[in-house]
């Protein structure tokens, strides 16, 4: 690779795309004047310009214009149950349905609140009956630990002074 | 048919044809190429920005160009009567231009992503961060490509030139 490639690469491009101002033109002359090689680039830059120039876009063949006016009647119709906005549209119905549901105040009615009055009735009474069982149990449970503690000491209390009447006889 | 889509055809057609002729080599399968991506840009046409529709429809219509080519897994040869002068009709001007018909059929030759960059850069005119956008490359890779792809057209011009 030649020594003005990565110096004036640049500038040779900027020729190319005819955005090179007057005054790198100037500079990109002067030193054309000492370097052969970048003077040969200036010169097949230029005649690779003239080129470009005989390359244009192509007019595109009647047979294919004819084709792509013929896309929208060929495809699917633009309305359709399967497009994705369609079938995210549907999926949002029901969650719609429920937060509206979830927002709504909770009103209920005067049956709503004589059924919920009974039905506590009841609960209380269930509650009454409960506790009255279980301090039941809980008496009986706490007097038989408390005979057990009882008795249990008072026997070894007398197994105690059997034990010493024994050891005094022998 | 919507206006809009029939604007797109008669502004963009030629662009995407080129492209599709440049790098297939091949006026039917440039045909069926060019056709597929407007078929693309029809289905799409909600989802894509309208200020991008241009840039839009010549990545798909390159992509659509190279999936093509791998598939065909024939890259390097191309259609010799289309670089050769047989082409009539809106051809001919550049066909009767010796010089013109010379760098057709060295743009064609050159390899990806150079000749993509050459064709819609100096053949379609299209700015560098268009490019840049159409091919997924960033400005400092779109310049640096087209720098060797010039440098060597520059190069391959100067050896058939006296």
């Amino acid at each position: 690779m030649n020594e003005y490639d990565e110096k004036w690469e640049d500038k040779i491009n900027a020729l190319l795309d005819g955005e090179l101002s007057a005054d790198d033109a100037d500079l990109l002359k002067a030193e054309a004047v000492d370097d052969r090689d970048l003077a040969r680039a200036i010169v097949e830059a230029y005649q690779l310009q003239q080129a470009m120039d005989s390359v244009h876009v192509e007019r595109a063949p009647a047979s294919l214009t004819k084709r792509l006016h013929a896309i929208p009647r060929q495809q699917k119709p633009k309305f359709s149950l399967f497009q994705p906005r369609w079938v995210t549209a549907l999926a949002a119905i029901p969650l719609v349905i429920i937060a509206v549901s979830l927002m709504r105040p909770d009103t209920p009615s005067a049956s709503d609140i004589a059924q919920a009055r009974q039905e506590m009735a009841i609960a209380f009474a269930y509650l009454d009956r409960a506790g009255v069982i279980t301090g039941r149990e809980i008496e009986s449970t706490v007097g038989h630990t408390m005979a057990n503690a009882v008795t249990g000491s008072v026997n070894r209390a007398i197994k105690s002074q059997n034990l010493t009447s024994k050891e005094k006889e022998v | 048919m919507s206006k809009k889509y029939r604007q797109w055809v008669k502004e963009y057609q030629d662009q995407a044809w080129t492209v599709a002729r440049y790098i297939l080599k091949d006026a039917q399968e440039a045909e069926d190429a060019t056709q597929e991506a407007f078929v693309k840009l029809w289905n799409n046409q909600d989802s894509i920005d309208p200020e991008r529709i241009k840039p839009w429809l010549m990545k798909v219509t390159r992509n659509g160009c190279l999936d093509r080519l791998r598939r065909r897994r024939d890259n390097v040869e191309f259609d010799e009567s289309y670089m050769a002068g047989e082409v009539s009709g809106p051809m001919q001007d550049v066909v009767a231009n010796e010089t013109g018909v010379w760098l057709k059929r060295a743009i064609a030759g050159l390899k990806e992503p150079y000749r993509s960059l050459v064709v819609l850069r100096d053949v379609n005119q299209h700015s560098y961060e268009e490019v840049a956008g159409m091919l997924e490359l960033n400005l400092a890779q779109v310049k640096t490509y087209l720098h060797r792809a010039r440098k060597q057209l520059r190069e391959q011009l100067a050896e058939v030139r006296p």
